[in-house]
């Protein structure tokens, strides 16, 4: 011990500072004629070595830190696990490391290709690098130990780069700071990569090259430090005060436009009134204005009428039904997931969970409240009996009267999913919901992008382990309770078909009759006796030892597992006597300090709205992904948490700004721009928006002012996510299957299948004819024709449909001797469609005339009927040029109605109907 | 769309240059890509065949017989010669055993997850399944990388998908799904695809020339913009599959000789072997037929004589001569499996047999590959493989390389994570050979 501590005097200078940091490995171990190197320096494992291994790659992935190692040797992948790594390197048979035969050791002789290897030769025998290790080993190859001086930050400078022109160049350099107070330039040690290689190149030394116009980050990694440097190529000339004046009139305006202005990119001019209408109603609440809506607000000439319709849009039913939708997916409300949860399984738990969702952004309720009736969710009451329990239980699954799951405080259904009951699933789980923290990387090995590690993962399961599912209630009392209402309903225990699922069916169907069923419950099992601190370190210890049996370490895991536990980036604590570790957990995230909890969900609306989140991918705030525009989001997230995080204010603070509101069109300086928000970005309108759009765009005028405020039969407020009763069109458009923690289980693509459905599916086509739809309804309104030229393709038509029916009939009768019941049903189907489409019925009045003439004639109502058919689809007038292709095409028709149905699917059909824009 | 490779060999994704589609761009980038990239493949298969046999069909009753194993683990069937000399089979199966010259029994292949979900995602993607990323399976991973005329759906699964998804590669590469099978005798179509019969084609075109007219709103960005170059991509290769013959055609088993379709009998299984034949010919490159019902916990012997084995003998025995009658089993692979096999020991209370996946049987024809061999063998009583045995892992990188797919070629998930196709399998070289 005590020669351990005198070595490292001697490995850095006292004197290093802040200002004078111990100058880089290679500078001290130049072998060079002028560089006389200190042969009482003794290379530390942690702070030299293994950075060293992994800038020569050894640690690699497809190297020795593949989990399989390489060639019998192994090293953690990304090196983060000190103690394994050396002890891989200096135990076993034949040691890696040879401290007595120097020469003989592989560790030299491999990457040197003495002797085979089969990653060639990474050593240079006349290297600085082989200096290090060779002394390394010549002072006794020491590993690490508990009293380290532990790592604090990496420094880089320059903290910014801005590029003027291609082929500038700069040198990072790093400078790693460490708890004893030493400051050491590791350059030479860090890994370091681009963002975007279009941008900047950034070589294996940290060496930056200016490729082109654009905004990315250089990041260098050390040791657990990922430090993201902004490199900023302007795209323009029109930077600092060549930028034009620009309005910014709210502070989010501000916030981008200070980052424009560095970029010289120009914003997109503020959309029309059309286009802000349109793209607010669909992102705020997932609906297509009414015709009459659109009118109103086209004509009105108020100064303030935008900000006006935020407010009325944010009061409207679409708006709580399509925003607990975007929450129930990042929270997962999945039915699948909930197949094994008691009689609610099979949407009972899944509409539950929506209603209470529903509940709480209807009432606007805080964000952090509503995160902590998720978060610290029991099944039972404060002082709720089990039999209360499930008397209150059983009345919500029938959904009698006016009690709804929505009123109870508590959400228990995140933690009885299915893929969230194991601690290592929840800790995934929970930190991608509320966190928007991928932690997946460090369940097996340190997070190649972020600072998290095997043991930070490790420690943060310590928080959910004590949260049970009881699916028989818990306790001796309360099982006995369950197993007494089981009697009661005549539920015969010991028989076989009534056990699991299937006595969930029954019991379901029971309580479907007014029976008071029992429920499983959600519970946080009791505190344990603490233990003394020097106890639980010795067990860890005896847990974590290299020789440990297997099933001793189970057993020590079991007893150990939720006694200690540690936030992310935090303490470790003792929990084992906390009645319910999960309020810690809680108290963290809401404390003002805590990075992620307001950021996640302020980036997460933030996506929504821009299709792009200040952090992109929006569910993976880490160091490595920083975000675009740092003080936009933090200004966002400040303000989230000053406003008591009044979900409302958020919405409001994006949509008033002029951000929001810009359009599409690229200028010169922002046509590649789409992480800067100085444009508009066109994208698919979600599956479910989608899906009611075509419904609403399609339906009669009452049918559609209905649709708009009535939305529970709306597909925004959808509650069958993972059911078997799925939406064909929902699916394929990619409702979100919320089942693998990732925002990425919503699909915006654009599909082949969602092109096929709107072109030609039954279900596309019914609904633009269906009864009661615009169409038809306008229809009972149009004439029918008394023309030649119509005539004859009504007859042709007709002719063609006879030809099938004839061959149709040939089935039918093939199937009827073959007796095959269904398909006898379905051909005589088609036979009908078939022939209700011959015997259309006349409307009434007769044209004398063709439609041509007619379309002339009445050229004024044709007009009316053309502004409602893009009103309701793309919320705008028809251009002259789109009027006159129009008319043309009715002309052409056989029918105005066919002629009329054609130009509402064209407009369906339309980029500009399916995205939003 | 730049990635970036660091020092370590991690690649992240780069969310810069992508357009506005975010990660979406890069889907419709590769799927422009999609139709040539069959002409830069190396040689292999053009298309391949993936019989999904969920529930995990018993190997000793089927394709690994032991009839001199004692009757704790024997069974009732006894086993019959094949075409073959030596190889034997259930008697269960007497067409298959017709024709074992076509194809390849796998035995012994072995794995260690006995849960259905679980060992439905290793059959089916060739990778065990870890925790934070799910495996794209045969069809996602096939239809991007063989790719297929415009006309037609590249990924088709008959008649669902109920497992073997896009996993980390996105929806894009998802399966059409038929949704139903064929019924003998009648018209067959897939939902959206066929036109109603009101429509004529030259109604269809009329419109398709309206709606072009009318779609000028983001004209100006075509080429600039790949989301709105993507969707008129969609938008042509739509219009074309619905109106084109080819399509219509290629689903349409009705319009098969009858000769040629009667071997394939009448139930789900066969007319969905009949539909894949079918497909294949046409120029789908990938199709998956699902055939459930092998979870014989119970009354295992009733249930595979009279319900499960019979439609497997006749679609499956047509399927293989089916596809050798129209020149197309050379150059299409064929590759059989369920889950798991079933316990080799007798569940006495309630005859049957248990989840089992220390050993199962795989088939295996087409391609490239000889038939009539037996690959690999289980020990006296079927219980596991007698020497090491191959992985589903192996089997996914044989079935890969008889495609011409670099097993080992790596793709990068949407977290910008370096995945391998097959993570951990080899080649079976004596399937090769």
């Amino acid at each position: 011990m005590v020669a351990i501590s005198l070595c490292c005097l001697f490995c850095l200078p006292a004197t290093a500072t802040e200002r004078d940091p111990v100058p880089s490995l290679d500078m001290r171990f130049a072998q060079t004629a002028e560089n006389a190197v200190n042969e009482d320096e003794s290379p530390d494992f942690r702070r030299h070595v293994v950075p060293l291994m992994g800038r020569l790659g050894c640690n690699g992935r497809a190297c020795h830190g593949s989990f399989q190692g390489q060639g019998d040797f192994r090293l953690s992948l990304f090196g983060y696990d000190f103690k394994a790594d050396h002890e891989n390197l200096l135990q076993g048979e034949e040691p890696r490391v040879n401290i007595d035969n120097l020469e003989a050791s592989l560790f030299l002789q491999k990457p040197l290709e003495q002797v085979d290897h089969g990653g060639g030769q990474v050593l240079d025998p006349d290297s600085w690098q082989l200096a290090v290790l060779k002394q390394w080993i010549e002072h006794g190859a020491q590993g690490v130990d508990d009293d380290d001086a532990a790592f604090v930050r990496l420094d880089v400078s320059p903290a910014e780069i801005v590029a003027q022109k291609k082929g500038q160049t700069w040198q990072l350099k790093a400078t790693a700071v460490w708890s004893d107070g030493t400051h050491e330039d590791v350059t030479p040690l860090c890994r370091f990569r681009t963002n975007n290689d279009q941008i900047a190149d950034i070589d294996e030394n940290g060496f930056v090259t200016a490729k082109g116009p654009g905004d990315s980050h250089v990041v260098a990694f050390y040791d657990n430090g990922v430090v993201p440097i902004p490199v900023i190529f302007p795209v323009s000339d029109k930077t600092g005060s060549e930028y034009p004046d620009l309005k910014t009139p709210t502070p989010v305006d501000e916030l981008v436009a200070m980052k424009l202005r560095k970029l010289g990119e120009v914003p997109s001019e503020v959309c029309s009134d059309g286009e802000f209408l349109r793209r607010a109603s669909l992102d705020i609440t997932g609906t297509l204005p009414p015709v009459a809506e659109t009118e109103a607000f086209l004509s009105d000439t108020s100064p303030n009428k935008r900000d006006t319709k935020i407010e009325e849009l944010l009061e409207r039913p679409g708006y709580a039904a399509w925003w607990a939708t975007k929450l129930c997916d990042w929270t997962g409300n999945n039915d699948r997931n909930q197949s094994n949860s008691g009689p609610e399984r099979r949407q009972g738990a899944s509409r539950f969970w929506y209603e209470w969702m529903h509940k709480k952004v209807t009432e606007n309720v805080p964000y952090d409240e509503l995160v902590t009736g998720i978060v610290l969710a029991k099944s039972r009451l404060e002082g709720e009996s089990f039999t209360e329990y499930s008397e209150r239980m059983s009345r919500y699954l029938v959904n009698e009267g006016d009690a709804s799951f929505g009123d109870q405080p508590y959400l228990p259904y995140f933690w009885t999913r299915q893929n969230f009951r194991k601690p290592e699933e929840q800790a995934l789980g929970f930190a991608y919901t509320f966190l928007g923290v991928r932690i997946q990387c460090a369940q097996c090995h340190k997070h190649p992008f972020d600072q998290w590690t095997k043991d930070d993962f490790d420690r943060f399961k310590g928080f959910f382990t004590r949260v049970a599912y009881a699916s028989k209630g818990s306790g001796k009392e309360n099982q006995k309770t369950y197993k007494e209402m089981l009697v009661t309903l005549g539920i015969d225990m010991n028989d076989k078909d009534l056990k699991g699922n299937r006595l969930y069916v029954a019991l379901a169907k029971l309580a479907q009759k007014g029976k008071t069923v029992p429920f499983g419950e959600v519970i946080v099992t009791p505190a344990k006796a603490p233990l003394n601190k020097a106890k639980l370190d010795g067990l860890m210890a005896q847990m974590n030892a290299k020789d440990i049996k297997p099933k001793k370490k189970e057993q020590l895991e079991r007893f150990l597992m939720g006694r200690t536990a540690t936030v992310l980036g935090g303490k470790q604590m003792n929990v084992d006597e906390v009645e319910d570790p999960r309020e810690i957990l809680m108290a963290w995230m809401l404390d003002d300090s805590n990075p992620y909890f307001a950021q996640s969900l302020v980036n997460r609306v933030w996506s929504s709205y821009f299709n792009v989140g200040i952090v992109e991918p929006p569910d993976d705030l880490s160091l490595a992904n920083p975000p675009s525009n740092p003080k936009l989001l933090e200004y966002l997230a400040q303000g989230f948490r000053e406003h008591n995080f009044d979900m409302k204010w958020l919405h409001r603070e994006i949509c008033k700004s002029d951000t929001y509101q810009r359009g599409w069109r690229p200028n010169a300086t922002n046509l590649h721009d789409d992480r800067n928000f100085s444009r508009a970005i066109a994208r698919r309108i979600p599956a479910e928006v989608i899906y009611d759009a075509v419904r609403t765009a399609t339906a009669g005028d009452r049918e559609a002012m209905e649709l708009c405020s009535l939305v529970e039969k709306r597909a925004i407020a959808d509650t069958t996510v993972g059911s078997y009763n799925n939406n064909y069109a929902l699916e394929i458009f990619g409702q979100s299957t919320r089942e693998s923690n990732c925002d990425c289980d919503r699909s915006m693509e654009p599909s082949l299948l969602q092109t096929v459905f709107l072109q030609n599916d039954k279900e596309m086509l019914d609904s633009i004819s269906r009864r009661g739809s615009w169409l038809d309804e306008l229809t009972k309104t149009l004439p029918d024709f008394n023309d030649p030229a119509a005539e004859k393709l009504k007859i042709e038509r007709e002719q063609k449909l006879t030809n099938e029916i004839a061959q149709l009939n040939k089935r039918l009768e093939y199937a009827v001797k073959k007796n095959n019941k269904t398909t006898i049903k379905s051909i005589k189907k088609a036979i009908a469609v078939k022939e209700a489409t011959i015997k259309e019925p006349n409307t009434g009045s007769v044209f004398d005339g063709s439609v041509s003439e007619w379309v002339t004639e009445n050229e004024d109502q044709v007009r009316d009927i053309l502004d409602s058919a893009y009103l309701r689809t793309l919320v705008r007038q028809p251009t002259d040029r789109e009027i006159d292709r129009s008319i043309a095409y009715l002309k052409e028709s056989p029918t105005a109605k066919d002629g009329l149905r054609d130009i509402l699917w064209a407009l369906l059909n339309t980029k500009e109907f399916a995205l939003n824009h | 769309m730049a990635l970036h490779r660091t020092c370590d060999g991690v690649v992240r994704r780069d969310f810069l240059k992508l357009g506005a589609l975010g990660a979406g761009g890069l889907s419709l980038s590769n799927y422009l890509r999609w139709t040539h990239a069959a002409a830069a493949r190396p040689k292999g298969a053009k298309a391949a065949i993936f019989v999904n046999l969920p529930g995990g069909p018993s190997h000793m009753d089927t394709f690994d017989p032991k009839p001199d194993a004692p009757s704790e683990y024997r069974g009732e069937f006894s086993a019959i010669k094949t075409s073959v000399p030596g190889i034997q089979i259930s008697e269960h199966l007497p067409k298959l055993a017709q024709c074992m010259d076509k194809y390849v029994i796998l035995r012994g292949i072995t794995h260690s997850l006995a849960a259905h979900k679980l060992g439905q995602e290793y059959v089916n993607t060739g990778n065990r399944p870890i925790p934070s990323l799910e495996f794209p399976g045969y069809g996602a991973v096939v239809s991007r990388e063989l790719g297929g005329p415009m006309e037609l759906p590249h990924n088709v699964a008959i008649p669902k998908n109920n497992q073997g998804g896009t996993g980390y590669l996105g929806v894009k590469y998802a399966a059409l799904a038929t949704g139903k099978t064929p019924t003998p005798g009648m018209p067959f179509s897939v939902r959206g695809m066929t036109l109603d019969g009101s429509l004529t084609v030259s109604d269809v075109e009329r419109r398709q020339l309206l709606l072009e007219d009318l779609d000028q709103r983001f004209h100006a960005i075509e080429d600039k913009n790949q989301l709105v170059a993507g969707l008129d991509r969609f938008t042509e290769q739509a219009h074309k599959i619905i109106t084109s013959p080819k399509a219509k055609e290629a689903f349409d088993t009705n319009r098969e000789k009858s000769s040629f379709a009667a071997p394939f009998g009448e139930t789900k299984f066969g007319q969905s072997c009949l539909l894949a034949t079918r497909l294949v010919e046409h120029g789908v490159p990938f199709v998956t037929i699902s055939y459930g019902g092998w979870d014989t916990h119970r009354d295992n012997w009733n249930a595979l004589k009279n319900k499960q084995l019979p439609p497997l003998d006749e679609g499956l025995s047509a399927l293989f001569t089916g596809l050798e009658q129209k020149g197309l089993l050379e150059s299409t692979a064929v590759l059989v499996t369920g889950e798991f096999g079933r316990t080799p020991k007798i569940n006495t209370t309630r005859t049957g047999r248990d989840h089992y996946a220390r050993a199962m049987f795989m088939l295996m024809a087409g391609g490239g590959i000889s038939g009539g061999r037996v690959i690999g063998e289980t020990d006296d009583t079927a219980s596991g493989p007698r020497h090491d045995g191959h992985s589903p892992d192996d089997v996914a990188a044989t079935y890969y390389s008889l495609l011409g797919i670099d097993p080992t070629k790596e793709y990068h998930t949407s977290t910008g994570r370096p995945v391998m196709i097959v993570r951990d399998g080899s080649v079976i070289p004596e399937l090769m050979s």
